[in-house]
């Protein structure tokens, strides 16, 4: 008995097309992973630093002392509503933070460091930040107040580009599939024409021929896209076992690692893959019937 | 004059075809094939019958002249309306054009199921009508396994399994033996006393001169009335 997808006969020449699309998944969801990674750690960046502030007070200037301009700007501070704690760094906790650049030799113990402030909004809580500068600048004339939206900003630019670049990666493989896809189906009516055309003049409706050839291409990208996706799936696993291990996979940016929960997006990748060669094989072959009388 | 074209089952007015630039292969055909009728086509090699046929099945426009099938004028009909009119016809094709990844039960069963028919309405039909044409016991066979005689059979089963309204062969008999041919006669006779218009190109003059029934003869690309008669 004829299978609904048999009225096609499974081309031999359809592995390259298979191998083609299952590239351009297993890039898709490279390209996929990287997007959620960097949403996600632009996001924590940015949980982690909206609730706090810095007041930096540089070595004054005027008459006042160091400390005694930390020891006021403390109390603006602790007096302000909304500022939950705040808190002075310690001389060896700023040297903590500056030792990655300049070294901690004894040389730096004599460099005049800015003191710093940290001090945690609570949560929900409005500030007047600009108001709380200036009464920090009346009182402490040395002190700069720091709500890092600046560094925030850059962050979320960041995050911005590589997600936005990982969506432009992602639109032109779906392009280039498309056109493999088109390409294949050509190929494949071209192969098939005269199957094609005797189903057109026994009375076929085109939607009829067409559904033979996009169940085919669905069914071969669908498979081909997930080999591909589950390739990548392993690929971002396996980082998460080598951050497991300890191992950086790559200096200064966060680990090239998906979470479980976010394993199944990768999901997308074949199903949108199998649409594409669907909507791509069944435009070509009603174009191609167009011609036919 | 209005009853005479309702009954018309095909009309040609004029007709001239052309491929591309090339010289006109039919000149002015004009006939009428009406409901009920059966005809045999005949002329020499070249003389175009395959060509009138393709005007018939829809598989070429005429370049010039008047088509009309089922009482619809071709030029005028939507495109979308198409697929149902050609599913009116069974045509054996001189080449057969089986499909060759689908055994003979799949090829035969293929119009009843372009029609939207259900599997199990049909599979009585099409093994009654493989045991009529001799290949009750090759059901399962794909054509290549085939002798080209078995592969016509299937062939014309396939283009009758559906009762069409317009039955069309080219040389449906060419590759068979002389007992087959005579009753695949007899199966296309059957059909057309049920209803069906019979249009049968051919060269074998023993199956003409053994039916009572009207032939068309081309010559150079035009049409000449050699014989009315009635279905045998």
């Amino acid at each position: 008995m004829i299978a609904a997808n048999a009225i096609l006969p499974r081309d031999k020449g359809a592995a390259p097309l298979d191998l083609v699309i299952g590239v351009m998944a297993f890039l898709a969801a490279l390209a996929l992973g990287a997007s959620l990674i960097a949403d996600r750690t632009a996001l924590g960046w940015r949980a982690g630093l909206s609730d706090r502030l810095t007041v930096q007070i540089v070595p004054p200037t005027h008459k006042m002392g160091l400390d005694e301009e930390v020891d006021v700007a403390l109390g603006v501070l602790r007096a302000t509503p909304g500022i939950a704690h705040a808190a002075p760094l310690t001389q060896d906790q700023t040297l903590n933070l500056v030792q990655p650049w300049i070294g901690k030799d004894a040389l730096v113990a004599d460099l005049p460091l800015p003191r710093l402030i940290d001090a945690t909004i609570t949560p929900g809580a409005e500030v007047d930040l600009a108001a709380l500068s200036r009464t920090l600048k009346q009182v402490a004339p040395d002190s700069l107040l720091d709500d890092h939206a600046r560094w925030i900003a850059r962050l979320k630019g960041l995050a911005d580009a590589i997600t936005w670049s990982a969506y432009g990666i992602l639109l032109l493989i779906a392009i280039a599939t498309a056109a493999a896809v088109s390409f294949a189906t050509r190929a494949g009516l071209q192969a098939h024409h005269e199957m094609v055309e005797l189903l057109h003049q026994m009375g076929a409706q085109s939607g009829f021929i067409a559904r033979a050839f996009e169940r085919h291409y669905f069914v071969s990208a669908l498979v081909a896209a997930s080999v591909g996706a589950v390739l990548a799936a392993a690929f971002y696993l396996g980082a998460g076992a080598l951050e497991f291990a300890g191992v950086e996979a790559v200096p200064f940016l966060p680990p090239l690692a998906l979470k479980f929960s976010e394993v199944p997006w990768l999901l997308a990748v074949p199903a949108v893959s199998g649409i594409i060669a669907l909507a791509t094989a069944r435009l070509s072959v009603l174009a191609a019937l167009r011609k036919i009388y | 004059m209005h009853r005479y074209v309702l009954s018309a089952m095909v009309r040609f007015e004029n007709v001239g075809m052309r491929y591309g630039a090339g010289p006109e292969v039919l000149r002015d055909v004009t006939f009428v094939l009406e409901a009920g009728s059966f005809t045999f086509l005949t002329g020499l090699s070249g003389a175009g019958k395959t060509t009138l046929l393709k005007l018939i099945n829809m598989t070429e426009p005429p370049s010039r002249g008047l088509v009309t099938l089922f009482g619809q004028d071709l030029s005028i009909t939507k495109r979308a309306d198409f697929p149902a009119l050609r599913r009116r016809i069974g045509v054996v094709f001189q080449d057969f054009r089986l499909l060759s990844h689908l055994s003979a039960f799949d090829n035969v069963a293929l119009p009843l199921r372009l029609a939207g028919r259900k599997e199990n309405e049909y599979v009585q039909d099409v093994e009654e009508l493989l045991s009529w044409v001799g290949l009750g016991d090759r059901m399962q066979a794909r054509p290549a396994t085939l002798s080209g005689g078995e592969q016509q059979r299937i062939a014309i089963a396939r283009a009758v399994v559906a009762r069409p309204d317009l039955l069309i062969a080219d040389e449906p008999t060419g590759n068979v033996d002389p007992e087959i041919g005579q009753r695949l006669m007899r199966l296309f006779a059957e059909l057309n006393r049920l209803g069906t218009t019979v249009l049968i190109a051919t060269h074998d003059r023993a199956l003409i001169e053994g039916m009572r029934a009207r032939e068309m003869r081309l010559v150079d690309g035009r049409l000449v009335e050699l014989r009315t008669g009635r279905a045998a």
